[in-house]
């Protein structure tokens, strides 16, 4: 990747911003956000909000992957789950999942769980969906195979199926991870009132605009290592899969 | 009927069954509060409800409002992310100076936005649209540009040796070429608009279907909370399968190109 366009859309924003050319209130120079960044994680409260938000989305993904795999893999193999269950996915899934908030609130009250649960089911609907097509688009040839060389129950399950689906599986999590920070920070932006959603929320409405811009960069930095950084871990230790998908 | 009876047949009465069952468990759970009504209201007295709110017009503005907002949204998106995506997956160096660039902004919840388009634009109406519109414009972009370099470089090879240049060479080849990837990138697109205008209406305006479903909360008439969801999830599975529909009746040709990958 090459920075070189960045970098020149930064200092271009700094001249713009030192020289008035755009309002400074609305957009300080990225030096004065990167100075608030530093003071605001040696000894104010970023690094707290930042470590908020992270402890909700482990809370949610751990909540939504666990049943989301298991529930994708039980729909794959047993028919009847799948007719069972499939209605209500479907009706659901293109849902946007903040809407659950408020229903999440009134039966749970206002607080962590339904905030961590909107995030959770943010992340769930789309690993059970990735899994489910993980084992159903699986070559037909490998369970034959399998079964050919007498594997059957949970030895074909173990050594045929879920190898088969696991790619399918990652891509789930990966991008169930991605759909989960967002809703959260959503909430956070909406509800909570903690968070770096919050943080951004807050300082837009006192005009604290440079503590605004790195809320937003410190999200930005997240989502980017979310989405980077885990499509790495998955080319790495899924070697077998072809190619990882790019969208 | 034929035909579905067929359907049927095929073991599907289960995804029919399913549903009606849970909602005359629910209608009697909450007939007899085992679930509480006030969190867990009847069906009965939700359809009973939405058809309130449909007959004083109520839901219809909030419906047109929100639909209008898409509708704004996903053109704007279209429309930016189809030509820059294009113009990206053409062009080597605007693609390898606008990656970073995107890699970084296109994590980022569309809802933060809010706050920094209101500074560019007088906050209201288009600062809505426009924070709608961000989400959706990376995706169509992301899309189109893979959907311009997967294209085999035989194919353009051949037509530029039969002579294909300049406009004739994109209308003829690559645009087709790379439309499958356009089309998935607008289907998504449509879908998030929804998800993040529900979320932006919540915050930012009281008209749209996400702030009656918020004030419907607020003011705790959980009927209407309920009704207004059903009416979101509707609008909701229209736009996603509705369009996938309309794409194999139109473009049949055309597949869709995430329908594997998931």
């Amino acid at each position: 990747m090459s920075l070189a366009v960045p970098a020149v859309l930064l200092v271009l924003w700094e001249m713009c911003s030192r020289h008035a050319i755009v309002s400074p209130r609305y957009f300080p120079p990225p030096t004065t956000v990167g100075w608030v960044l530093v003071d605001g994680f040696a000894a104010g409260d970023l690094g707290t909000q930042s470590l908020v938000t992270l402890t909700r989305l482990g809370f949610a993904f751990a909540a939504a992957a666990v049943p989301g795999v298991l529930l994708g893999l039980l729909m794959g193999m047993a028919r009847p789950v799948r007719d069972a269950v499939e209605p209500y996915i479907a009706f659901i899934f293109p849902v946007p999942k903040i809407t659950l908030l408020p229903f999440l609130l009134i039966i749970l009250g206002v607080g962590e769980p339904a905030f961590v649960l909107t995030g959770a089911t943010s992340a769930f609907f789309q690993i059970v969906i990735s899994t489910l097509g993980g084992v159903q688009t699986m070559d037909p040839r490998l369970l034959e195979v399998g079964r050919n060389y007498g594997a059957r129950g949970a030895r074909l399950f173990w050594k045929v199926i879920l190898p088969a689906a696991l790619p399918a599986i990652f891509t789930g999590l990966r991008l169930g991870l991605g759909l989960a920070l967002v809703a959260l920070v959503a909430v956070e932006f909406i509800a909570a009132k903690s968070g770096l959603g919050h943080l951004v929320y807050r300082h837009w409405q006192m005009l604290s605009t440079p503590e605004m811009y790195a809320a937003f960069a410190i999200v930005g930095a997240l989502g980017l290592l979310l989405t980077r950084g885990l499509r790495a871990v998955q080319a790495r230790v899924l070697t077998w899969q072809e190619e990882v998908g790019r969208l | 009927m034929r035909a579905l009876g067929r359907w049927l047949g095929e073991q599907h009465w289960i995804a029919v069954g399913s549903p009606i069952v849970l909602f005359i468990a629910w209608e009697w759970a909450s007939a007899t509060d085992l679930l509480r009504e006030a969190f867990f209201p009847r069906p009965s007295t939700i359809v009973i409800h939405l058809r309130h709110l449909a007959a004083d017009g109520t839901l219809w503005d909030h419906a047109a409002m929100t639909l209008i907002r898409i509708g704004w949204a996903f053109a704007l998106a279209a429309v930016l992310g189809v030509g820059i995506g294009l113009a990206m997956g053409l062009w080597r160096q605007l693609r390898e100076g606008l990656d970073p660039v995107f890699a970084v902004i296109y994590p980022i919840p569309s809802i933060l936005f809010l706050p920094l388009v209101s500074f560019l634009v007088p906050p209201g109406e288009i600062a809505l649209v426009m924070t709608t519109a961000v989400t959706s414009f990376f995706l169509i972009a992301f899309t189109t540009t893979h959907g311009v370099r997967q294209i085999d470089r035989l194919v353009v090879e051949a037509a530029v040796h039969y002579g294909a240049r300049g406009r004739r060479l994109f209308a003829t080849v690559l645009l087709p070429g790379a439309l499958p990837f356009i089309f998935t990138g607008l289907r998504l697109g449509l879908g998030f608009a929804l998800i993040v205008v529900v979320a932006v209406e919540i915050v930012s305006t009281s008209r749209g279907l996400g702030a009656l479903l918020w004030l419907s909360w607020q003011i705790l008439k959980i009927e209407d909370m309920y009704a207004t969801f059903f009416v979101i999830a509707l609008l909701g599975a229209v736009l996603s399968y509705g369009l996938a529909a309309l794409r194999t009746r139109l473009l049949p040709w055309v597949q869709d190109v995430t329908a594997r990958s998931g």
